[in-house]
């Protein structure tokens, strides 16, 4: 909802956020719909719609990120970033 | 052993013993949990592995000043109560009493109160599953740092069970909670109810049970009385002063997990942290094993018959005591300063560093302090792997721990290389040993790599690490953990050592006790060269030498007799031992100033039993080196992996596979050094 430069085909998950960058969850989705999907336990880890999220700090190799929620930071890698849409 | 709890009775029924309480103290990682554990329990602790699993918890009895009887258990903290993971299975599996015994009669949950709303999460279905709960407010301290407090009897009226704030750094308030426990425990013996385990979670009631966190955390959190800014009467502006993190840490995260800052940094506190085990603990190790050897000696001085008895007590015990003790200062300097690095909060932060080249190869950022301390021991290292909470990438950061060339290694290498090298280039020398450590760093993620590509994770493999706010640590529960550490690295895996030294001990030494020594002998010899020589003779008849003439045809291709065979035995006591075996073998006695000579010249001189040939070749040499690279000649490594993965099947794995491919490779190298001439 706070992304100004949402285009038709650009939709921007929190990987794509730069240090100190701000954004609002709006989904939480994964790509592969297989058991193994990791989305519902990041919505268990805090990552629900509607939550503001802080990029803090990227690894060396731009991965894992570490990303601010809920009063903490977890370190999440690339892929499981992707889930989060903001 | 299990739990070491046999006082399982349900508590109804009538036994004479009265039932026991067990405590159980859950939470999400991070929480405080292993705080309130080492506030609530007193001397007694024990840790122990679910049975057949790698996963640990530490058990414990409640402090005597407590008055009151009950059994604590720490398990490993947990994001919800709808497991992910197998390590989270058995959290989960304990606390419902699945395969266990032991119901839990009572749950302490750390809630971090920095965090309320993520960590009501799990209260929230803790409370729903129907435990009896106690909830500790943990980390008021970060809160008020942000100016913030949490109203108790708000969230005690709001979810229904006693709330106490607790000082994890003073104790303050673990009185209080006990004796709400207590009260809680009183109630329920009148009322019994089953927990039962939530349904599979989904994104509707994820949604709604942290709907009830959120709207709890807006109602309990409030400003510090008097504090009130007046631009913070805007709701929004106060609501994201409570999701901000620890504005401390962040700040402190600008330059430790900056893109270039952060890896200087980061390496070096690896520095410090290998320099402490592989250094530090040499002088310790050291005076250890002289004072074995001295206690050895007086044995043998004081007592000369049986002299096989003597020799028993003397070599065999002593000596296998010795080598478990040696391992004990490594194991206490790696405890201390992982424990300083978790506690701190850095050791998450430094395992996101490292993550992505290790992710390439099945492992987390989690397995680089492991992997790092197996460059100084292999025993340690092991060990350390129990901070890696993923089971599947911690047994495979234990299977490849062993081929990264610890400090055993070296004496034989500097053996070996002394003899390929010509002592007028010495540098030589030094750059093989470069060589021969990077070799053996990339055998290890080789290892992982191919063991990675063939057994595919089942579950997910994802990292969702929370990097916890810095913290000073508390020194005394980190001297408390690495003391029980060692205590059950010695009662664990001591026995087990202590037995195999003595069996390697037996195999040298019968049944040719006391060799007869040639009339010629005994005249031209001094008596110390006298012992050595009844030694040689000993060992070189010894069951272990027939068994090395047995193998001799395998040795054979490689260019090595029976006696390279006994000392790689022997090896399997401590690596070092290889070197003091091959000179036992050569026969070669110390005459003080040359002996680094007289080794060397001996072995270059040794020629292969019953021939001509020379034994150490440049290629059998080579084919030595890279045979110890890979073997897992070490049986403390192998006891230490049956304690830390609770089975026998990893290190045989081990054994079996690396001696195989040790063995593969060697023969290699001397073909493709055959091939290009050099013999």
């Amino acid at each position: 909802m706070i992304n100004k430069k949402k285009s038709s085909d650009d939709i921007r998950s929190i990987a794509d956020l730069s240090c100190g960058e701000c954004a609002v969850i709006c989904k939480v989705t994964s790509k592969t719909l297989s058991p193994d999907s990791p989305c519902v336990r990041l919505m268990e880890i805090g990552f629900t719609p509607g939550q503001e999220v802080r990029m803090i700090a990227k690894s060396p190799f731009s991965d894992p990120l570490a990303v601010s929620i809920r009063g903490t930071v977890i370190a999440l890698r690339k892929q499981e970033a992707e889930c989060i849409l903001v | 052993m299990h739990l070491g709890l046999t006082d399982s009775e349900d508590g109804l029924t009538k036994t004479s013993a009265p039932h026991i309480p067990t405590i159980t103290i859950l939470g999400q990682p991070n929480s405080g949990k292993t705080t309130l554990f080492n506030l609530l329990t007193g001397a007694n602790y024990t840790t122990s592995n679910y049975a057949g699993t790698t996963v640990e918890f530490s058990s414990g009895r409640l402090h005597p000043k407590f008055e009151f009887n009950a059994t604590i258990i720490d398990v490993p903290g947990i994001t919800s109560l709808y497991p992910k993971s197998p390590d989270e299975q058995v959290s989960v599996d304990t606390l419902f009493a699945i395969n266990t015994t032991t119901p839990t009669d009572l749950v302490i949950l750390s809630v971090d109160c920095s965090q309320l709303s993520r960590q009501l999460y799990l209260a929230k279905q803790v409370l729903d599953s129907g435990f009896r709960t106690v909830i500790a407010l943990t980390m008021p301290d970060l809160l008020l740092k942000k100016r913030l407090e949490v109203d108790e009897s708000q969230l005690q009226s709001m979810l229904g069970c006693p709330v106490i704030k607790i000082n994890g750094r003073t104790g303050e308030g673990i009185q209080n909670l006990v004796e709400q426990a207590v009260l809680l425990y009183g109630t329920s013996l009148f009322s019994k109810t089953i927990p039962v385990p939530p349904p599979e979670p989904t994104e509707e009631t994820v949604t709604v049970l942290y709907q009830f966190a959120e709207q709890t955390e807006e109602k309990v959190i409030r400003n510090l009385p008097k504090t009130i800014d007046l631009q913070e009467i805007n709701r929004s502006v106060f609501n994201s002063r409570i999701s901000t993190p620890d504005p401390f840490s962040i700040k402190i995260d600008k330059f430790l997990l900056h893109p270039w800052w952060g890896i200087v940094f980061f390496g070096m506190i690896m520095s410090i942290l290998f320099t402490s085990i592989f250094w530090l603990a040499q002088p310790l190790m050291d005076m250890i094993g002289g004072a074995f050897d001295i206690l050895s000696a007086t044995v043998t001085q004081n007592f000369t018959s049986p002299a096989w008895l003597v020799d028993l007590i003397a070599q065999g015990f002593i000596g296998g005591v010795g080598t478990v003790l040696t391992f004990v200062p490594q194991i206490m300097i790696l405890f201390l300063l992982l424990g300083v690095l978790e506690d701190s909060g850095y050791l998450a932060r430094g395992a996101m560093i490292i993550d992505k080249p290790l992710s390439k190869i099945g492992l987390n950022g989690r397995s680089f302090v492991p992997m790092l301390s197996g460059f100084a021991c292999a025993i340690p290292a092991i060990m350390a792997a129990r901070t890696i909470p993923n089971r599947r990438e911690r047994l495979l950061t234990i299977f490849i721990i062993p081929l990264m060339s610890c400090s055993a290694r070296l004496p034989v290498y500097a053996l070996l290389l002394a003899l390929l090298v010509p002592r007028d280039q010495p540098w030589i020398g030094g750059v093989a040993l470069g060589i021969i450590y990077l070799t053996s760093l990339f055998l290890g993620t080789a290892a992982a790599g191919i063991i990675n590509r063939f057994r595919r994770a089942s579950g997910p493999t994802g990292l969702m690490l929370e990097l916890p706010a810095y913290r000073r640590p508390i020194l005394r529960f980190i001297l408390r953990n690495t003391y029980y550490r060692s205590v059950s690295y010695l009662t664990k895996a001591g026995p087990t050592i202590v037995v195999c030294c003595l069996i390697i001990w037996a195999l040298t030494y019968f049944p040719n006790v006391t060799p007869n020594v040639p009339a010629a002998q005994a005249v031209n010899l001094s008596a110390q060269e006298l012992d050595q020589w009844v030694v040689a003779e000993r060992t070189s008849t010894s069951f272990a030498a027939d068994f090395g003439r047995m193998i001799e045809p395998v040795l054979r291709p490689l260019g090595w007799d029976w006696r390279v065979g006994v000392a790689l035995m022997s090896a399997f006591a401590a690596r070092e031992v290889f070197v003091s075996a091959m000179i036992l073998s050569l026969r070669i006695s110390d005459d003080g100033d040359n002996f680094q000579h007289a080794i060397t010249n001996a072995m270059r001189n040794a020629k292969v039993s019953d021939s001509n040939q020379t034994l150490f070749t440049p290629a059998s040499t080579i084919a030595l080196i890279v045979f110890f690279m890979i073997a897992m000649q070490c049986i403390s490594t192998l006891a230490i992996a049956r304690k830390e993965t609770g089975s026998w099947r990893i290190p045989i794995l081990q054994q079996t596979v690396y001696s195989l491919v040790a063995y593969g490779a060697a023969m290699a190298s001397v073909a493709v050094l055959n091939a290009f001439g050099v013999y």
